[in-house]
């Protein structure tokens, strides 16, 4: 039966995975109305921090990339403190910088980090579950790779099911709240005694931890990580899926990521022109649904029916 | 010491044509209040078109130049009317639209780039690129100089014209209020659109000048300079012409020193770095001043 699925299926399958958690990345410190473009140095970060774990120190997988959350988030807690003064565009070219400058940290700290060349052979998360089911004969050579494959799509899935269902969760909560109330109007929020920079420096960590555990996924899903893997455009690309699939609302991010990562695979046909067609998609959706598809009306309009 | 001078010289020169970059972006940004993301595209097709106006087409370099402006002042006009303009007939749009529409322009720009000129790196060898003379000590190469004075005219006319010129008045109204300056009489729309035209032009100048100072040009020219251009606004504060041709300036000679005395590798986020120290002393840039916001 596996040998009917096709990898090259399940692969974007993944990639639209890990695109949805940037996605959220991007999400959550915008619920606060903080536009963020770090979401590419903090990946990167992650992948960098499991993959360094595993290959060089040996550290079982689960527990690189935990590590690699946690510190993450710690360096989220400190861009995210002085970042606090910076307002609009301002904070997005701050992270932006933020994620160039990792970025050719990577490249530069040569002796840890493989420079230009980056690191190879890193361990996929499903290596574990293959050798188990091999060693009880369930697969052999012939569907080890679609096994595989599909051993980390059910991962992804299961931690990215996780945190879409955990901000779906928080939506009725007091940080959720609050969170509204200083995207609204900052102000008028701290007036009436809402901790705003609590609250912006935890949107602003979780979504540097959320990145982070993309990244370190994303460095076990294709085995190898180079700092070409991290750049603006990635940044931009979670920005994208964020606004297009409706920056008011969880699902739109996880619905903007999903679409998104799919069009550029459908629009193979077109060969060279199919980014410029994505261009233009952007373009055309931007004057005639700026708010993105995914808005709290479409909810509101089902609950109707 | 000669040295230094030297140094200080190809920094200068490398600044001027940032600062005439940043002009671009500071000027839509004062109108807009947007980032305009397709600026470094829109950049590297002057560039382009200069290139191939010279080495193919064998014509004189200030034609590639007239060229590679005009070019870019067309794709300004086409950013204005499908990305810019449709977004502004919506009242209340998020700012994160135009952003968006923007970036949607630099990937069509890059793409249709990518196709047409390919991903080779085109050297661009012009009548002045090997003429050299010492002053004293010093190594002078004639296609600085000329580039500093295409440059500093550029950002000198475009100065005057803004203070003095009626057009720029309007422009600088615009930026302030548009809807004070559309009730006192000033046809927005057409100073905007008029903007985004000029801003692109100088945009494209700098391109060319950018393929002259390194005798080539590739698609990755428009990304990295986009980058730095936004470096260089936050730097200089946003919308502040003054900060743009500082910023500019500035960076420029960081970068130089950094090659010449540092590590060439961390030329590319030296900008990036120097915005993170100014940011966390003055938020607003150098330059900017900040808005107070009433409640």
């Amino acid at each position: 039966m596996l040998s009917y699925l096709n990898s090259y299926y399940i692969q974007i399958g993944s990639f639209t995975l890990i695109n949805i958690m940037l996605a959220l990345g991007v999400y959550v410190p915008l619920s606060t109305g903080q536009l963020s473009l770090g979401g590419a140095g903090f990946m990167g970060l992650g992948a960098y921090l499991s993959a360094i774990a595993v290959t060089r120190f040996g550290l079982p997988i689960p527990f690189a990339i935990v590590i690699a959350g946690g510190v993450s988030t710690l360096a989220g807690i400190l861009v995210g403190v002085p970042s606090l003064r910076l307002k609009g565009v301002y904070l997005a070219i701050a992270t932006l910088g933020f994620g160039e400058v990792i970025r050719v940290i990577f490249i530069k700290w040569e002796t840890i980090t493989g420079g230009a060349t980056g690191i190879s052979a890193i361990p996929l998360i499903s290596a574990g579950t293959v050798r188990f089911l091999t060693e009880q004969n369930i697969i052999d050579s012939s569907n080890k790779n679609v096994a595989s494959d599909l051993t980390v799509f059910l991962i992804l899935f299961l931690i990215t099911g996780f945190f879409v269902w955990f901000f779906v969760a928080l939506k009725n909560t007091r940080i959720w709240r609050a969170n509204s109330a200083i995207r609204l109007d900052e102000t008028a929020s701290e007036s009436i005694g809402i901790n705003i920079h609590y609250y912006k420096v935890l949107a602003f960590s979780q979504s540097a931890f959320i990145s982070a555990i993309a990244g370190a996924l994303y460095a076990h899903t294709v085995s190898y990580i180079s700092p070409s893997d991290f750049t603006y455009h990635r940044a931009v690309e979670a920005l994208i899926f964020t606004v297009l699939g409706g920056s008011g609302h969880v699902l739109g991010a996880v619905f903007g990521a999903t679409v998104l990562t799919i069009i550029p695979e459908a629009l193979r046909f077109l060969k060279d022109y199919r980014y410029v067609a994505f261009g233009a998609i952007l373009v055309i959706m931007m004057a005639f649904k700026p708010e993105g598809i995914i808005t709290d009306n479409i909810f509101r309009k089902i609950r109707k029916k | 010491m000669h040295l230094f001078i030297e140094q200080l010289i190809n920094g200068i020169t490398l600044g001027s044509i940032y600062s005439l970059t940043a002009l671009g972006l500071t000027l839509i940004f004062g109108v807009l209040d947007i980032l305009n993301m397709a600026h470094g595209a829109v950049f590297m097709f002057g560039a382009f078109t200069a290139v191939l106006i010279v080495s193919k087409l064998g014509l004189p370099l200030w034609v590639g130049f007239l060229g590679g402006c005009i070019v870019s002042g067309l794709l300004g006009y086409a950013l204005e009317m499908f990305a810019l303009r449709p977004l502004r007939r919506r009242k209340n749009t998020s700012p994160l639209a135009p952003l968006i529409s923007t970036i949607g322009v630099s990937i069509i720009l890059e793409n249709i780039a990518r196709a047409l000129f390919g991903s080779d790196t085109i050297s661009f060898r012009t009548s002045i690129s090997d003429i050299n003379f010492k002053l004293g000590e010093i190594d002078i190469n004639l296609i600085n100089l000329v580039i500093l004075a295409v440059s500093f005219t550029i950002t000198i006319l475009l100065y005057f014209w803004l203070k003095n010129s009626k057009s720029g008045r309007a422009l600088r109204a615009v930026s302030e209020n548009p809807d004070t300056a559309a009730f006192l009489g000033v046809n927005t729309s057409k100073v905007i659109t008029f903007t985004v035209v000029s801003a692109s032009c100088a945009g494209g100048a700098a391109g060319v000048l950018v393929a002259m100072a390194f005798n080539s040009v590739n698609n990755e020219i428009g990304l990295a300079m986009g980058l730095k251009g936004l470096a260089i606004i936050i730097l200089g504060g946003m919308g502040s012409v003054n900060g743009a041709v500082a910023g500019g300036i500035l960076l420029g000679l960081a970068e130089t020193f950094v090659v010449a005395y540092g590590d060439s590798g961390y030329k590319e986020i030296i900008g990036f770095i120097i915005i993170m120290a100014v940011l966390l002393i003055k938020p607003q840039g150098i330059f900017g001043t900040t808005q107070k916001v009433k409640v």
